[in-house]
């Protein structure tokens, strides 16, 4: 394998780098995904007051603050071992269903929308945000309309979309209000119309992404979700379990105590992303997948109306379990749905205006850990501290790192599918683009700069030179 | 009064770049009749809410120039600036989007003051902010008001 020398954090905004081996005869060997940069949070929160952790924590991340504040948030709960009220809970469930669809809208209109609309072939000059709107005026209204509706449910409960607050160890800081809670019902069945719609349209679309559908990251792994006796779609409370690729249940009933058994993380040399595995079967064969497929193939039913429906018309992709990645985006639009028709239903409970939404203790333990269901997939957060409640450790398992094996296989598989000779062609360009985006990384933000998303290709020939680069 | 909307946005934890959101409160006083947004930075959702508009004024931070003057400019669409509206979005990619989605971009302003200090720093109010950038928003919230019962003439 010729040696490829890496160039990493020049641009720690999110560059991502991309190589592809040839052997002798030009067929591709080997592609990688790197990722350039490096955050750190992990290290600098040492010696900090544990209850600084949420707030500090939701830093990491511009797109993602919420997921970490609840992830730490739920860390925090359990330093204290502390229940937190009921409705405290409910308003939590909410504001994870908002990120969630302020997310996936994100992905899916902004990010991912070029790709459908305009093709995989277009130039990108053309394919990007605003050749939609041009062309798709009406898409890029619902998906602004769509983002818009989450971002406001985050700004009322949180007090602002990016970085909000209200999450605190224990609960939450205020309780809901009455006009609050009735703003965000009369949004919800525009926000439902306009989630169908897109439903309606790409569920259109799918026959002629076969090339996709076929060689975007499809292959049999496991899969990683959150899961609860009720064996519904399941995002803020409940065990970790792991699947096969026939729903075979794998490794079930992880909690905080002992994710460590099971989920390994590995350095790389090449990038500052670490790859995590299913630690039973080692680095090589414990690849899994989390985010919207891995729950969707995990759960039994949504556990909304609608969704469920749609749920029911998903599982007919395919005979067990729904294992191309290009349908990421077909599982994003579903979870989309069944976050607002959850959000409508924890609205109308009474309990929801309930005036006790936080509990109060100091720490009762000495390590606490956090789980949740990001947009993206599953994330933890675990806490050390010594007896003056500061940070000894911090470890966070992001879902990105989660699917970091996955992405690079399915770099590799576009790249046999799509490369061919020693020239570098857009459409390929397009696709490699793609296959990444499907699983819809945040490298701290980076590669959701997509539609021009920071991204390096090379081509190496079997004596290590370079035979072709793509840049934008 | 034209139908008028003031965004302020900037980064409060950012020393002198929180100067637009430390405007934003200062004119909700002044200008009852405005509508207001005070943000970390510009995203496109803030298109559907800007078309319901007649002018639109932007208030932001700038790092170059003389510390501690203000600079008023006429904005106009432009679509170079629209790339992947993810993370920094421009006023003129915002003017660009608001039109061709909407069919409406108000009349729009740039207001921007020099600040010269950007480090990070506890609170957000207007005694953390430096000397220059204490001037800068003094002349914001004394000209904006004008500005506004000017226009059409300026827009």
């Amino acid at each position: 394998m010729p040696t490829i020398t890496i160039d990493p954090i020049t641009r720690i905004e999110g560059h991502s780098k991309v190589t592809i081996q040839l052997d002798e005869n030009g067929d591709v060997q080997g592609a990688r995904f790197h990722v350039t940069q490096v955050r750190g949070f992990e290290k600098l929160c040492e010696g900090r007051p544990f209850t600084e952790m949420p707030a500090l924590m939701a830093r990491i991340c511009g797109i993602c603050p919420t997921s970490h504040l609840l992830a730490s948030s739920k860390a925090c709960d359990d330093i204290m071992a502390v229940r937190i009220p009921e409705t405290a809970e409910m308003l939590r469930r909410i504001m994870n269903l908002a990120q969630i669809t302020q997310s996936h809208a994100l992905s899916f209109f902004y990010l991912s929308a070029p790709d459908f609309l305009l093709g995989m072939d277009a130039d990108p000059e053309e394919r990007n945000i605003m050749g939609v709107v041009r062309k798709f005026p009406q898409m890029a209204r619902d998906g602004i309309k769509l983002r818009q509706f989450g971002q406001r449910v985050l700004e009322m409960l949180g007090g602002k979309r990016v970085h909000p607050g209200w999450i605190v160890p224990g609960g939450v800081s205020h309780p809901l209000q009455a006009e609050q809670r009735d703003a965000i019902l009369a949004e919800i069945p525009e926000a439902i119309r306009i989630t169908r719609s897109a439903l309606q349209w790409f569920k259109g679309q799918i026959e002629s992404f076969r090339a996709e559908v076929r060689s975007f990251a499809n292959f049999p792994s496991m899969f990683l979700a959150m899961a609860n006796d009720t064996n519904e779609f399941s995002a803020y409370n409940g065990w970790l379990r792991f699947i096969d690729a026939n729903l075979n249940i794998v490794a079930d009933h992880i909690t905080g105590t002992d994710y460590q058994n099971y989920i390994g993380e590995s350095c790389n040399d090449d990038s500052y992303l670490k790859s995590t595995y299913f630690k039973p079967l080692g680095l090589t064969d414990g690849i899994y997948r989390v985010g919207p497929l891995a729950r969707l193939n995990m759960c039994q039913s949504a556990g909304t109306v609608q969704a469920d429906e749609e749920l029911a018309e998903f599982r007919e992709l395919e005979r067990h379990s729904v294992l191309s990645s290009f349908y990421y985006h077909y599982a994003r639009l579903i979870e989309i749905l069944f976050s607002i028709e959850r959000m409508q239903t924890l609205l109308n409970d009474p309990e929801i205006l309930g005036k006790n939404v936080r509990a109060h203790a100091s720490p009762n333990k000495f390590e606490g850990v956090g789980i949740l269901e990001a947009p993206r997939g599953t994330l933890i957060h675990h806490y050390k501290i010594d007896q003056n409640g500061l940070i000894e450790s911090a470890n966070m398992v992001i879902a990105t790192g989660h699917n970091n094996l996955a992405i690079n296989h399915g770099v590799l598989q576009v790249a046999r599918q799509f490369v061919k000779g020693k020239k570098l062609e857009q459409g390929m360009l397009n696709r490699v683009e793609a296959v990444v985006r499907a699983f819809d990384p945040c490298l701290s933000c980076s590669t959701h700069a997509a539609g021009e998303m920071a991204l390096d290709i090379q081509l190496i020939s079997a004596d290590g030179e370079m035979v072709d680069r793509m840049r934008r | 009064m034209p139908r008028t909307l003031l965004i302020g946005y900037g980064n409060t934890l950012r020393g002198d770049d929180a100067l637009g959101p430390l405007a934003i409160e200062r004119l909700r006083t002044l200008l009852p009749e405005a509508e207001f947004v005070s943000c970390h930075q510009l995203g496109p959702e803030l298109a559907g809410q800007m078309a319901a508009f007649d002018v639109v004024l932007f208030i932001d931070a700038r790092s170059e120039g003389e510390p501690g003057t203000v600079r008023v400019e006429r904005l106009s669409r432009d679509a170079g600036h629209v790339a992947s509206l993810t993370h920094h979005v421009h006023p003129a990619a915002l003017l660009e989007l608001t039109e061709t989605l909407y069919g409406h971009a108000p009349g729009a302003m740039l207001v921007t003051g020099v600040g010269t200090s950007f480090e990070l720093r506890e609170g957000s109010s207007a005694e953390g902010l430096s000397e220059a950038a204490s001037l800068a928003l003094e002349e914001i919230c004394r000209i904006v008001p004008e500005l506004v019962k000017s226009y059409p003439a300026l827009g």
